[in-house]
């Protein structure tokens, strides 16, 4: 079968900057910072007391009946989104449609929250029993799992767990996946929940996140600040999506996925910019196409400067005049999850014509010297976008979007 | 002679790489004998545990050398009594 163009037709999101795709858009846009203390878990025994937390978000809502302690947060972020998602597609599932639809989703640590509520029982609490959905809570696939028993889609299923890439190479593999005509629908994306002390103290020690804010490319910036959420995309061939006259948000046209060979934490500038070069040649987009890249962008004294040089390297001195942004300055870093939070922030940027900001930029650094769209969003129709995400480990994801006029 | 917590920098840093102490002089450029952001940050923390003190994540982008480390936390100590909280397995959610 001959490849097929793939579009997206339906988004959901559970994020730090709302509840569902309008409330989060709307933080987007106006360049909302949902950074704040950490209310989840005491943190006075942290070196950081911010983080970007999902505020208002009640599970009985959405898992009646008691079955929400069925789910680790991870897992309810990945389900909640993709309703909306589906809902938002208004697209028919047919029998052999659900037979013909993947679900392809990105964590990085699963619901290994719930296992560390059940060690804390074990050898804080002396209980000497642990609860006994402990392992179907904490496994990488619960989120994906819950989806396809939720949505009754029955198609290959499975997590992809690379750290903060994990989103981007899930989102990656099942739009190959629609692409080649594997299957005719795919529920895509990622969700992450780790604010638990045991997470935020492994996180302390590995001495990358900020103690106040998140500043990407910033002079001032002083390290990565933790998110959480889940969002999720479908995607189905935009032949059918045409024929049944769907909303469609942007066509995702390329992935692009490398690895440095190199350190475990230390990025390199090759590992990225092959990744990006990737991407565009599997789209085959000519790089003076790209009208904005969001951006990994953590924050963090090591990755900006990597990411520039990597942007520069592949864009020339088109790069001058790139908007680049990271709405991880909004939304945090939900690390597994946060390819598919900026997915989606990619996609409405390129459906409404608005590039988001990057938020708390106070001074220009002389190793960041692209355009970082700082503090306000501005009205710019791309034609196609880049979004970025690089993992420790240094594993490289990339995927692009194209605009679709309607 | 390196004062205490020098030695005792350097003591842990050979622990940590696996290095003959000789090899390391409070001056040395720890990127040059090889000695990356990790092994620091191993370092770093089996200093805190041995101190009983908490190092900054600010202070600790500046080092360079062993000696960076050692009047770091030299000034630490110095500053305030070691961190009883540092070490603690208590969780507090």
């Amino acid at each position: 079968m001959a490849a097929r163009r793939v579009a997206v037709t339906g988004l959901g999101i559970v994020s730090p900057l709302g509840l569902n795709v309008a409330e989060t858009w709307d933080g987007l846009r106006s360049g909302r910072c949902a950074i704040g203390p950490i209310q989840a878990v005491d943190c006075s025994a942290l070196r950081f007391q911010n983080g970007a937390e999902v505020r208002g978000f009640d599970p009985t809502k959405h898992f009646p009946e008691g079955k929400d302690a069925y789910y680790d947060r991870f897992a309810q972020f990945c389900v909640v989104a993709s309703r909306e998602a589906l809902r938002d597609s208004g697209i028919e599932l047919t029998p052999e449609l659900r037979e013909r639809s993947a679900i392809i989703c990105g964590s990085a640590v699963g619901g290994q929250s719930s296992i560390e509520k059940g060690f804390e029982d074990l050898y804080v609490l002396g209980r000497g029993r642990v609860h006994p959905l402990t392992i179907p809570k904490t496994m990488a696939n619960a989120g994906a799992s819950h989806v396809s028993m939720d949505l009754g889609l029955s198609g290959p299923t499975y997590t992809v767990a690379t750290a903060c890439s994990s989103a981007n190479h899930a989102m990656g593999q099942a739009f190959r996946m629609v692409r080649s005509g594997e299957v005719d629908l795919a529920v895509t994306g990622g969700s992450e929940a780790i604010f638990t002390v045991g997470m935020l103290k492994a996180w302390e020690a590995m001495r990358v996140i900020s103690p106040d804010t998140c500043r990407p490319f910033s002079k001032d910036r002083r390290g990565m600040v933790l998110g959480e959420g889940g969002a999720m995309m479908i995607l189905e061939p935009m032949d059918s999506a045409k024929a049944r006259g769907a909303k469609i948000y942007a066509e995702i046209c390329g992935f692009g996925m490398t690895s440095d060979a190199h350190h475990l934490t230390q990025p390199t500038v090759s590992g990225p910019a092959r990744a990006m070069r990737g991407a565009l040649n599997d789209a085959g987009l000519a790089p003076e196409t790209i009208g904005y890249i969001n951006a990994h962008g953590t924050g963090t004294p090591g990755n900006d400067p990597v990411e520039s040089k990597a942007i520069r390297e592949v864009f020339g001195a088109r790069a001058d005049k790139l908007p680049v942004s990271s709405t991880k300055s909004m939304h945090g870093h939900a690390l597994g999850a946060a390819g598919a939070l900026e997915a989606v922030a990619t996609v409405l940027a390129l459906h409404y014509g608005i590039l988001p900001p990057t938020v708390n930029y106070n001074e220009r650094d002389p190793e960041c010297d692209l355009d970082y769209i700082p503090n306000q969003a501005r009205a710019i129709q791309a034609e196609a976008a880049l979004s970025n995400s690089f993992a420790f480990g240094g594993l490289n994801a990339v995927i692009a979007f194209r605009a679709v006029r309607s | 002679m390196p004062d205490a917590v020098t030695e005792k920098v350097i003591a842990t840093l050979a622990s940590v790489k696996r290095i003959p102490a000789e090899n390391i002089r409070p001056e040395t450029n720890l990127q040059e004998m090889g000695i990356d952001s990790l092994d620091i940050f191993t370092l770093l923390f089996e200093l805190e545990n041995a101190f009983k003190i908490s190092i900054p994540d600010d202070d600790v982008r500046s080092i360079k050398t062993v000696n960076d480390i050692a009047e770091g936390i030299k000034k630490i100590l110095a500053a305030a009594p070691p961190d009883a909280s540092v070490g603690s397995a208590s969780p507090a959610s």
